[in-house]
């Protein structure tokens, strides 16, 4: 596929799609490295998973259907699968992440409702 | 039918009917009878058919080309040698077959008997008739291994088990002997067909590698055969069923060894080194034999030590070299086979008929038993070498030959005396034989009274015996012009002029004979206070035993060097054990690749470095992987998986979306499996500080260090060195791709050189990977942890006792609520993963994808399943069998490659066409999509079977909740509990 045929409308919106697709995920990893606590941290990767893979998806979709002449939509799926899947990841990670402070009794960690909890918690673990 | 039809039969049948005799009911003692018998009949009657076409030394040959490049073809030969041997297999097995109908007591398990039997006799068929000497040695082996099988029969019997053990050690480390021999000749000749190295003697005899390929040889033939030193394994065969050693120890088994000899005598022999180790070699059996035969107290004991005995006669005349000795040679084994089949048979019938076997117990049965004793007597008479009888005969063309004036000292002087000794001995055991059984006075301390036995029992002996005396009597009429057609086929233009009449004058053979007789009878008499004593084993040579000494060599190597080559690179020592492989692989390569690789460019420029990045963080994982397995597996693990995903992106990068998708799969699933397994492991706690490690210790980590960088250096740039290199422009790479569509129909290359080019590799794969599966099973059945990895993980544990303490919860509700979420989603996911590998598996012969990627997706839909519901939830609803998914991938991939056969295409042909569906439209058909359907399934039972026995242990937990290990339908039922338990808790977990 040279230049030629690839018309300039759709290089340019795909440019544009990509691009703000990848900033977006530039912006998810800067997160990472920035943010200071767990909890903080675990938002940041949505943005690459959400709006971030939307946009390189739609560019995706824009370059296939215009060269291969009929749309092309298989990115719906990688879409649907990515958006079912990322949430349960980052939710496990999270209750993992909590459960383990509350053990640890890290002070700035939301109580658990039930009063009784960490006091029991407490004296079931043995001492490693 | 045509000569090659018959020929096959003959070979074939019986393997084909053993497989049959092995699958009726164990009761059917008559069909299984009338089975073997009508194989043996057929047999029988097919080489009878042959005989017309092998007199005057006449060849029928029928070639099956099978590897004809490497000289390897299917040659069933038969000959006029070959022919007589078949005879007494097929004629004798069929008397066997009969005799064992009565001898076989009804609890013995008879389909096992006569599968072994029917198999035994085609191997010894294929011996006989193999035109081609390494399908002979293929045979050969095939005897030893029947042959183990049949001694070891009554395998509830230790003796019965060491016997068995002893024949197949002994005859297949000669057997490995001779094979080596037969390569040898073909190397010496060009050719591994029998003709072509029959007709190339001089070649043979004059080439430096003669004596290596004599002693070799003979090493196979002396170990068949029984000869010093090897003898000890027969007498311990004895513990076999009377009619397998009257089958083996007369007319077969032991006769391939001397069938070897007297085969090859036309080639080998009438050299000195022949001469000398053959001749003295059976010139010692001989008289050594005969002399223990005397003082055996066992009845089989006495015979085998003859066998033994009769067999040193015929190596003998084999090792004299002379045509006439040659003609006595194949004259005795005929002879023998006669008389020595019928005395195992009357050995069994007294040993049925009264309860024992036992020399000392039995006296007088002649008047119990008349008729089975009148054949007795005959027979052993024949042994005895009693004029009118066949063993008369050639056992004085042995003494004529021995007579012969003979320029070399030895042959001149120990010849004939050791034959007049061994002689008088075999005169002397068949005396003890015939009176220490049936005269004298009737017998004390037998626990039934003796009485004859059913008649048909007694057919085979009296049809073997009239023979014994026919051929005794009219031997010129009876055997001359068998014993001619054989004698043609091994001799041809040397064959002499030999006579068969039984009177040959008043001269020095006659005397010898008579000597032999006279001095056998005053040697019993002078012996028999002595026998009377009833001591076991012979005097002077009690202490010299053949079996001790191979037992003590036995228990040497395979207990004592075995044990020290445990300690010193068992598995519980991998460490010096992985450091030896590295470093020979390392030392082996650096030898290899010393003159260099060729012209290496290492271009610098012209990276992209975005690619280069990708690789520093693919090796920044890979060396923390190895920094942190010690201590921090699970950190370990993570890194390695970052390792795979760079790995993975390289292959994107290159365009290689096979590769990448298999790489990407293999992954996930290797990573989880791993996971699954690190709970096992025992934990490891860093120690405090790292300043005071040994010295030792410390040199040890530095060595290591440098073979490692050696070694992972020297793949990548062997690796570097070869994959920049430019392509041969002829290469195998241009020949796929420009053939993958147009000869294998499909536009995928990778798809269609894995199940279609190079087929067999992937069928010898996937094989590979069931065995793997099942060992994985096989091991972690009776796996039990270290005693430390035994309690709960601490986060179960905590769980756990925060549910118990609830009066409204259960123990596992708190991990079921976090996962509550995460495993709706996993198993909403299944079907879709299903289809996934649906997609991946179609789609494989055209574009990426393929039966091993598909079988690796689905299976992780398992995986997902199996962390959504847990290891019981799961097992309680897998409907799938893994061990028969793998048998049945492995069997539809075999079906596919045989199917090509049908169309007259070499094994794993693969045709291809394209076909119309409804809806779908335009599908390739292929028939490696069927191959690929192997693949998959095969791949798919392979994992989740992996899958099951790991993920099986968590439910496997020893104290607490024995009760509640429940057997599943998907896995075998663990062992039982009392098992578990005394094995766990066992101090220090003996595991």
């Amino acid at each position: 596929m040279t230049g030629d045929q690839f018309p300039l409308w759709a290089a340019i919106a795909v440019s544009v799609l990509l691009v703000a697709g990848s900033l977006l995920m530039l912006a998810g990893c800067i997160g990472m490295v920035r943010f200071r606590s767990f909890y903080q941290r675990i938002h940041a990767p949505t943005l690459g998973t959400s709006f971030g893979t939307i946009f390189i998806l739609a560019g995706s979709v824009v370059y296939f259907t215009v060269t291969q002449l009929r749309p092309a939509v298989h990115e719906v799926l990688i879409f649907v699968f990515v958006s079912v899947t990322t949430p349960v990841t980052l939710m496990l990670l999270a209750r993992a992440a909590l459960y383990r402070d509350r053990i640890e009794r890290v002070q700035d960690v939301p109580a658990s409702k039930d009063p009784l909890d960490n006091a029991e918690m407490q004296t079931s673990k043995k001492p490693s | 039918m045509s000569s090659e039809v018959l020929l096959t039969v003959l070979i074939v049948l019986p393997f084909l009917s053993s497989l049959v005799a092995g699958s009726l009911p164990a009761n059917a003692r008559n069909a299984e009878v009338w089975l073997a018998g009508a194989v043996a009949l057929i047999g029988l009657a097919i080489t009878m058919s042959f005989y017309p076409d092998v007199t005057g030394g006449d060849v029928v040959r029928y070639e099956i080309p099978w590897l004809p490049s490497a000289g390897l073809n299917l040659v069933i030969r038969m000959d006029g040698f070959a022919w007589i041997f078949s005879m007494l297999i097929t004629g004798i097995g069929f008397l066997v077959v009969l005799y064992a109908r009565y001898y076989m007591s009804p609890k013995d398990p008879v389909p096992r008997f006569f599968a072994f039997f029917l198999a035994f006799m085609g191997a010894m068929l294929g011996v006989v008739t193999s035109g081609n000497i390494i399908q002979l040695v293929v045979f050969w082996e095939l005897t030893s291994v029947t042959s183990f099988l049949l001694i070891g029969y009554w395998y509830h019997n230790a003796n019965a088990r060491d016997g068995a053990r002893m024949a197949l050690t002994v005859t297949a480390i000669g057997g490995l002997a001779l094979l080596v021999a037969m390569l040898l000749v073909g190397h010496v000749i060009g050719s591994y067909d029998l003709d072509a190295v029959l007709a190339s003697g001089d070649t043979l005899r004059e080439h430096t590698l003669y004596t290596t390929i004599l002693v070799l040889m003979l090493l196979g033939a002396f170990t068949k055969s029984a000869q010093f030193p090897f003898q000890f394994w027969l007498p311990r065969a004895m513990a076999a069923p009377t009619p397998v050693s009257a089958y083996l120890h007369s007319a077969t088994m032991v006769k391939a060894g001397v069938f070897l000899l007297v085969r090859f005598w036309p080639v080998m022999a009438g050299t000195e080194e022949w001469f000398w180790i053959v001749s003295s070699a059976g010139l010692i059996t001989l008289v050594m034999g005969a002399y223990a035969a005397i003082f055996q107290q066992d009845l089989k004991g006495l015979l085998a030590y003859s066998t033994i005995s009769h067999l040193g006669l015929i190596t003998t005349l084999l090792g004299m070299g002379t045509p006439l000795a040659a003609v006595a040679a194949i004259f005795h084994i005929v002879n023998h086979a006669t008389f020595k089949a019928s005395l195992f048979m009357a050995a069994g019938i007294i040993d049925h008929e009264s309860g024992t076997r036992d020399l000392r117990r039995l006296s007088g049965l002649f008047k119990y038993m008349p008729f089975t004793g009148t054949l007795a007597i005959i027979a052993s008479a024949a042994m005895a070498g009693v004029p009118l009888l066949n063993g008369f005969i050639s056992k004085e063309m042995f003494f004529t030959e021995t007579a012969i004036r003979n320029p070399n000292m030895f042959a001149n002087l120990a010849l004939p005396i050791g034959a007049i000794i061994a002689g008088i001995f075999s005169v002397a055991y068949a005396l003890r034989f015939v009176c220490g059984v049936f005269f004298g006075p009737p017998p004390t301390d037998l626990e039934k009274v003796p009485h004859e036995p059913p008649s048909l029992m007694r057919i085979p002996i009296e049809v073997l015996v009239l023979i014994c005396l026919i051929v005794g009597i009219i031997p010129g009429i009876a055997i001359g012009p068998y014993l001619a057609t054989a004698v043609v086929a091994v001799l041809g233009q040397d064959t002499p002029h030999y006579s068969l009449s039984i009177w040959h004058g008043f001269n020095l053979p006659l005397l010898m004979s008579i000597g032999a007789l006279v001095g056998g009878v005053i040697l019993y008499i002078m012996l028999r206070p002595y026998l009377a004593l009833g001591v076991e084993g012979p005097p002077l040579m009690r202490r010299l035993v053949g079996q001790r000494i191979f037992e003590r060599i036995l228990v040497t190597i395979s207990w004592k060097w075995a044990k020290s080559l445990e300690r010193w690179a068992g598995t519980r020592r991998l460490q010096p054990q992985l450091f030896l492989l590295v470093l020979i692989c390392v030392v082996t390569a650096w030898f290899a690749l010393r003159p260099g690789f060729g012209p290496v460019k290492l271009q610098l420029s012209g990276w992209d470095p975005g690619f280069v990045i990708l690789w520093l963080v693919g090796i920044f994982c890979a060396i923390a992987a190895a920094h942190q397995a010690k201590y921090h597996r699970l950190a370990s693990l993570v890194l390695m998986s970052g390792a795979g995903l760079v790995t993975c992106m390289t292959f994107v990068w290159f365009s290689a979306p096979d590769l990448a998708v298999t790489q990407l799969l293999v992954e996930i699933v290797t990573t989880v499996l791993i996971l699954l397994g690190l709970r096992w492991l025992p934990k490891r706690f860093q120690k405090g500080d790292a300043d005071h490690i040994a010295l030792p210790t410390k040199l040890r980590r530095y060595r290591d260090i440098v073979l490692g960088v050696f070694a992972g250096g020297g793949v990548a740039a062997l690796s570097y060195a070869i994959m920049t290199r430019t392509a041969v422009p002829d290469g195998i790479s241009r020949f796929f791709l420009e053939r993958a569509y147009t000869e294998g129909g499909g536009t995928n290359v990778i798809n269609v050189m894995l199940v279609d080019f190079r087929g067999f590799d992937t069928f010898g794969e996937i094989a590979v990977l069931g065995i793997v599966a099942i060992t994985v099973f096989a091991l972690l059945r009776r796996f039990r942890p270290a005693a430390e990895s035994v309690e709960k993980p601490e986060q179960q544990r905590i769980q756990n006792a925060y549910d118990n303490l609830r009066p409204n919860r259960q123990s596992g509700d708190t991990v079921n609520e976090y996962l509550m979420i995460p495993s709706v989603i996993m198993q909403w996911m299944f079907p879709v993963i299903i289809v996934l590998s649906a997609y991946i598996f179609l789609r494989g012969h055209d574009l990426p994808g393929g039966g091993f990627a598909a079988g690796i997706t689905m299976s992780i839909g398992f995986i997902l399943q199996y962390m959504a519901g847990g290891t019981r939830w799961v097992e309680d609803r897998l409907r799938i069998l893994p061990v028969k998914w793998i048998g049945t991938g492995l069997l539809i991939a075999l079906a596919t490659g045989l199917g090509a056969w049908a169309f007259g295409y070499p094994f794993l042909t693969m045709a291809f066409q394209y076909a119309e569906l409804p809806i779908i439209g335009k599908v390739p058909m292929a028939a490696a999509l069927f191959f690929d359907l192997g693949v998959f399934v095969l791949v798919v039972g392979a994992t989740v079977l992996i899958l099951i026995a790991l993920a099986h242990q968590s439910v496997r937990s020893p104290k607490a909740a024995r009760s509640s290990v429940l057997p599943t339908h998907a896995v075998e039922p663990p062992p039982p509990p009392t098992l578990e338990t005394s094995t766990v808790e066992a101090p220090g977990g003996a595991s």
